[in-house]
């Protein structure tokens, strides 16, 4: 039963004391996954996974991107099948096909892209598949609102209409009524999936997330804010390229200790040389002058030739917007982007590449990639033009090319004939980075180039990037691992709510610095005042 | 991913399009095999005269066909072909009313002006956002009723004798349209593998976003399709009269559809991104043979509709079926 | 913050001012329009295309597209035409018989979009195609006699003063406004806005989009049924005017092509609109030869119509929220510094 308001309120229970006494009386494991393994066609996504969770736990489960957690969400929630593997709830097996049969089973989940639907009501949107009906099948507007109005005054989101269109609601207050929707259902089973990202006022979660667990339920919480997963889980579990990589009580684990078993900390001894390239006395290659625009508050910055430049930021705070408004794909609102001295409208990537800007881009299967062609017509596409002479495409100088930069970005020459699609995320992104690469450009943006790609082909990479500033030219380059960050920028900005709050010069670049400062605890400016008020 | 780093394996086909190309070879094969199935029935089917006959009345189809092949490609449809086809045959037939006279700029003068339907097409699709389908099918209408104003829907006897000329005279014992098929043939097939703009209209078709991203053209190339595909129509109608020696408001419809089954056929992908004009040739002359059985058999209109529909339906669940094994065979 | 029921009807209110004022205008021209005779013909000219746009808003609804409608009326139509005789029954049994066949065409559709997930465009051309093949074999030219129980019976009054047509009409917007509330009628919204999230919140969405086409087939069924009472003969030929002018009666009526938006009532007001443009057009002089064009045109401005309309509500959703982002950010925001305060 939901226990609302009660003598158990959350500042009478110290957790961490009480944990291990209350537990025991309760020693059988309420769910267990044995042997839990996915794949897609040549990807690994799961493999052997095992871990299980007491009633009444919090379990933390930390990854970077591709490690393997979205794809567990999914097996749990129902909607993928496993290939091997089992779940146990309780006593029985739990074998799901479809999203309705989980939540019979006591198994719910917030999803992080939100599972609502933005035409329906709140109201709706909490009872579906099936709001209340009257005899007839018809459902009553007002009864299922009156309805909505009591559930979301027990969750303490009453100042939300239940007759609002889910659409009309800020981010964040979407994402309370995912929350709200996945509790209602009092499963046995709660999947939070990153239930913070747009959310400011993270108390109201936790404080449910302790009331929820009071009634022996278990949550498994997902979230790359260490913060977050300290303050909440009693156990947590990382995972690393769909295995797990450790399993461990959260007062036991050091922040290092977790970063490391997520990147790797073997990866810090393979980052090249760290050489400076910086060329201060020179122009900047790029400049940014008071740059809005939709999700992206008065930024300036500036790079010189010979500079990486990086990006920190947690998800959704502006970095997106930065980067799409650089090629011309987010119309700007105010401001100038100046490279080599010279103010340059960028109306679209084509210019923006023109303008000597190539955005090697966040997703490559849906922005990237063109899954029909080779991956020598994936590359050479851009300079197809250049290419052809009397309108046909010279083959030769083609393979010529394309060899060219493939040897740059240590791509192996017997895949360049294959069709781009049965390249592994490794070869595809560094595919991606021979094509941006083969126009020849001032500056390079980089949006999380190391997502779902493989060690050896990470190092490929950073080697790439080092190797590109060498000539006087510059990168931009965003990061969700900060190791990254640290270990190969020359200056870091830090994005908080859609503006840079912080400029990190390379003697003080640390994780646990860019951490902070991402997370908006530390900042060089003022709590309140500075970040402007009236963002969307 | 996997942390292993050793090298990938290798798992996939040597080259991009043998799976298309085969897919066609097939089909064209399945077309002989018709004629030979009804060749075993009916002896006197077959000769080589209906052999000539059949290869002649399929460029039509052939030539149409590669327009409607350029915006499937791109994920789109052309429901304008048809009018196109009869707006150039009543054009020219009234232009050059019987003689040659005027034939050299006549002939440009259609081009142009059907390429321009497409244009506007392609603008409409590229620029206001309106779905092919209602775009052409709209255009296609308007400008049925612009031809019927002009016309009043009269037929057209005087086509220029050279067009009937080209139609019916022979080099070296081949009809003339078929040797013009097959340079029509080869380079469309140079056109669309080989260029510039093919290869970016593969890209555009494959993954639009990634072309925004990549800096294509998307407006440019679209209108191009388009108009292109307007200019193939627009060809198609010039032969059309030619052989028919007359024209009529509706001579081209017969051919809409059948351009689409052919594309199907031929083993594009009707949602974009792949297809080779190999096989939607394999196509335009399947259909065009069995046109011919229909007409053999002396089967009525209807039934010419329902096996049409039939093979497309078919080819759709056959391109359905292969896609499931060869993905679960990963 | 917005009730329900003004975003949901969408571009509806804006379709039915219009209709109203295009009969003001027309009545204003042509005063014997406001007879009853004339209201009933007005009813019974626009049945058949408001039938089929009732039908293809289903389908549109879900983010798909449908060419049947025209091969369904035909065959249903030639049926009609050659099976309703002059027995007593004939009437009853071929509405059956059209409900039946629109049924099971659409069933055929859905299955081969729903289950196989075809393409929805390249598949219902071919099942149109198949359908018009049949009702060339049925009845090869125009020809046929409708029994004259559904022809002059279905074309008049109920009781002397209200017209058949209309009563239909109104009776499918009642279905319509039952329809909306059920949980189905939610479906098809949310299958059509958003797939992957009416997935993850257990909605099934085959199930919804077999629903949608068989629901199509349906009224397109009974559009055939209506167009034997109009015409009173039959006719094999499928007009791509007509198919014209049913996307333009959806589109006009405020359903987007793009899914998750609009719905019936808009469509009904759509059809009434064309219909009287129509009218207006011929009684205005202008010749027949130029409704190609017109068709054409109205096509193509009744989608900008549509995209702006929801331009327009993006542009709106956009303002509001900001503003009300803002302020409840704002709020947050002071939460959120003083938590941030405490963890430090």
């Amino acid at each position: 039963m939901f226990i609302c308001g009660s003598d158990n309120a959350p500042e009478n229970q110290n957790r961490d004391g009480d944990d291990e006494s209350w537990l025991a009386m309760n020693a059988a494991p309420s769910i267990k996954i044995e042997h839990l393994s996915k794949r897609y066609g040549a990807t690994v996504a799961l493999d052997d996974v095992s871990f299980s969770l007491q009633p009444g736990e919090v379990c933390g489960l930390l990854g970077e991107n591709g490690a393997g957690k979205s794809t567990l969400v999914k097996v749990l929630s129902g909607v993928v099948k496993p290939d091997q593997g089992v779940v146990w709830l309780g006593d029985s097996p739990y074998v799901v096909k479809d999203c309705q049969t989980a939540k019979a089973h006591g198994v719910a989940t917030a999803y992080q892209e939100l599972s609502l639907i933005p035409t329906l009501s709140v109201a709706i949107n909490l009872f579906l598949p099936n709001p209340e009906t009257n005899a007839w099948g018809m459902i009553s507007s007002r009864r299922v609102e009156q309805m909505a109005a009591e559930v979301l005054n027990e969750f303490g989101v009453g100042d939300i209409s239940p007759s609002a269109l889910v659409e009309d609601l800020s981010l964040g207050l979407r994402q309370r009524v995912e929350i709200v929707r996945a509790m209602l259902s009092k499963p046995r089973l709660l999947l939070l999936d990153e239930p913070t990202a747009a959310l400011s006022d993270r108390e109201w979660l936790f404080n449910l997330i302790d009331q929820f667990v009071l009634g022996g339920a278990s949550i498994i919480y997902i979230s790359h804010k260490l913060d977050e997963v300290q303050r909440v889980c009693q156990h947590c579990v990382i995972l690393r390229n769909g295995r797990k990589a450790l399993e461990a009580r959260v007062k036991d684990l050091s922040s290092n200790q977790v970063f490391s078993s997520m990147a790797g900390r073997s990866v810090v001894e393979f980052f090249p040389e760290k050489a400076t390239s910086v060329r201060k006395a020179e122009q900047d290659v790029l400049r940014l002058d008071h740059l809005s625009c939709e999700g992206l508050q008065d930024v300036s910055f500036s790079i010189k030739p010979g500079e990486i430049l990086g990006i920190a930021a947690l998800e959704g705070q502006g970095q997106s917007s930065l980067f799409k408004a650089l090629v011309g794909l987010m119309p700007l609102k105010d401001g100038q982007i100046i490279i080599n001295g010279r103010p340059r409208t960028i109306s679209s990537p084509r210019s923006a590449r023109q303008a000597g800007l190539v955005l090697v881009p966040e997703e490559r299967k849906t922005e990237g990639i063109f899954p029909d062609l080779t991956t020598r017509a994936n590359i050479s596409l851009p300079e197809i033009d250049k290419l052809s002479a009397a309108w046909l495409v010279q083959m030769n100088k083609e393979k010529e090319w394309v060899q060219e930069k493939a040897v740059k970005v240590d791509l192996g020459s017997e895949y360049i004939p294959l069709p781009i699609t049965s390249l592994s995320g490794g070869n595809q992104q560094k595919a991606l980075l021979a094509r941006s690469l083969l126009t020849d450009p001032m500056c390079l943006l980089l949006f999380d180039p190391t997502r779902g790609v493989d060690v050896i082909t990470k190092q490929t990479i950073y080697k790439i990037i080092r190797e590109f500033v060498q000539g006087g030219k510059a990168v931009l380059f965003y990061s969700t691992e900060l190791d990254e960050l640290v270990h190969l920028c020359d200056r870091c900005l830090v994005l908080y709510q859609n503006a840079v709050v912080a400029e990190v010069p390379r003697g003080q670049l640390s994780q646990q610095k860019l951490l902070s400062l991402a997370t908006g605890q530390l900042s060089n400016r003022t709590q309140d005042g500075q970040v402007a008020e009236n963002k969307v | 991913m996997k942390a292993t780093p050793a090298k990938q394996r290798i798992a996939a086909p040597p080259a991009v399009f043998t799976r298309e190309i085969t897919a066609a070879t097939i089909v064209l094969a399945a077309a002989v095999a018709l004629i030979l199935i009804m060749k075993l029935i009916f002896p006197s089917f077959g000769s080589l005269a209906q052999i000539a006959a059949i290869l002649v009345t399929s460029i039509f189809l052939v030539v149409a066909s590669c327009g409607q092949g350029l915006t499937i490609l791109l994920g789109g449809i052309d429901l304008s072909i048809g009018v196109v086809m009869s707006i150039a045959g009543m054009m020219i037939a009234g232009l050059t009313n019987g003689s040659n006279d005027n034939l050299p700029w006549a002939v440009p003068l259609v081009l142009a002006c059907c390429t321009g339907i497409g244009v506007l097409n392609g603008v409409g699709i590229a620029l206001l956002k309106i779905p092919p389908l209602l775009m052409t099918l709209a255009m296609g209408t308007t400008f049925f009723g612009v031809a019927l104003g002009a016309t009043s829907g009269s037929l057209q006897q005087r086509v220029a004798p050279a067009l009937q000329e080209v139609m019916s005279s022979h080099l070296a014992g081949i009809p003339v349209p078929v040797i013009l098929m097959a340079a029509f043939v080869v380079v469309v097939i140079v056109g669309q593998q080989r260029t510039a703009m093919g290869r970016k209209l593969y890209a555009l078709g494959s993954n639009q976003t990634a072309a925004r991203i990549a800096g294509l053209p998307i407006v440019g190339l679209t209108i191009g399709a388009y108009a292109i595909s307007a200019l193939c129509a627009a060809i198609s109608g010039l032969l059309l009269a030619g052989y028919s020696a007359s024209a009529t408001l509706d001579m081209g419809d017969p051919y809409l559809m059948p351009t689409i089954a052919a594309v199907v056929i031929g083993g594009a992908r009707v949602t974009g991104g792949r297809g080779i004009y190999w096989g939607t040739f394999a196509g335009a002359i399947f259909l065009s043979t069995v046109s011919t059985i229909i007409t053999a058999l002396s089967l009525s209109q209807g039934w010419r509709n329902i096996i049409q529909g039939g093979i497309i339906i078919s080819a759709l669940i056959i391109t359905f079926i292969q896609s499931k094994l060869s993905s679960s065979g990963n | 913050m917005i009730p329900i029921r003004i975003n949901r009807l969408n571009g509806a209110p804006l379709a039915f001012a219009l209709f109203v004022a295009m009969y003001i205008a027309y009545a204003l021209h042509m005063p014997s329009a406001l007879s009853l005779f004339s209201i009933t013909n007005l009813f019974n000219n626009t049945v058949v295309l408001a039938l089929a746009a009732v039908g293809l808003t289903f389908v549109i609804l879900i983010k798909e597209m449908d060419l049947s409608p025209v091969g369904v009326i035909a065959v249903t139509n030639v049926l009609v035409a050659t099976q309703s005789g002059s027995t007593p029954y004939g009437a009853l049994l071929c509405f059956l018989l059209c409900c039946l066949i629109g049924l099971g065409i659409g069933l055929i559709n859905g299955v081969l979009v729903a289950y196989l997930r075809l393409q929805s465009l390249a598949c219902t051309l071919s099942t149109m195609i198949i359908c018009q093949g049949v009702a060339l074999i049925i009845l090869p030219a125009p020809g046929g006699e409708v029994a004259e129980f559904i022809s002059y019976q279905l074309t008049d009054l109920i009781g002397g003063v209200f017209p058949v047509s209309a009563a239909i009409l109104v009776l499918v917007a009642a279905l319509w406004l039952f329809l909306r509330r059920t949980s189905f009628g939610i479906g098809l919204y949310a299958v059509g806005t958003d797939e992957v999230a009416a997935h993850y919140s257990g909605i099934k969405v085959n199930r919804i989009r077999l629903g949608a086409f068989a629901l199509a087939g349906i009224f397109y069924g009974l559009a055939g049924y209506m167009l034997s009472a109009q015409i009173g003969s039959g006719d094999p030929r499928v007009s791509s005017s007509f198919l014209l002018y049913v996307f333009a009666a959806v589109a006009i009526g405020g359903t987007s092509l793009s899914g998750g938006r609009g719905g019936i009532i808009g469509s009904l007001a759509g059809a009434g609109i064309l219909t009287i443009m129509q009218k207006m057009l011929f009684s205005l002089g202008v010749s027949d030869f130029y409704t190609n064009i017109f068709n054409g045109v109205i096509m193509v401005l009744a989608i900008l119509l549509g995209n702006s309309t929801a331009l327009l509500n993006k542009w709106r959703e956009h303002r509001e929220n900001f503003a009300s982002s803002s302020y409840l950010r704002g709020r947050e925001k002071q939460a959120g510094s003083k938590q941030a305060e405490a963890t430090q």
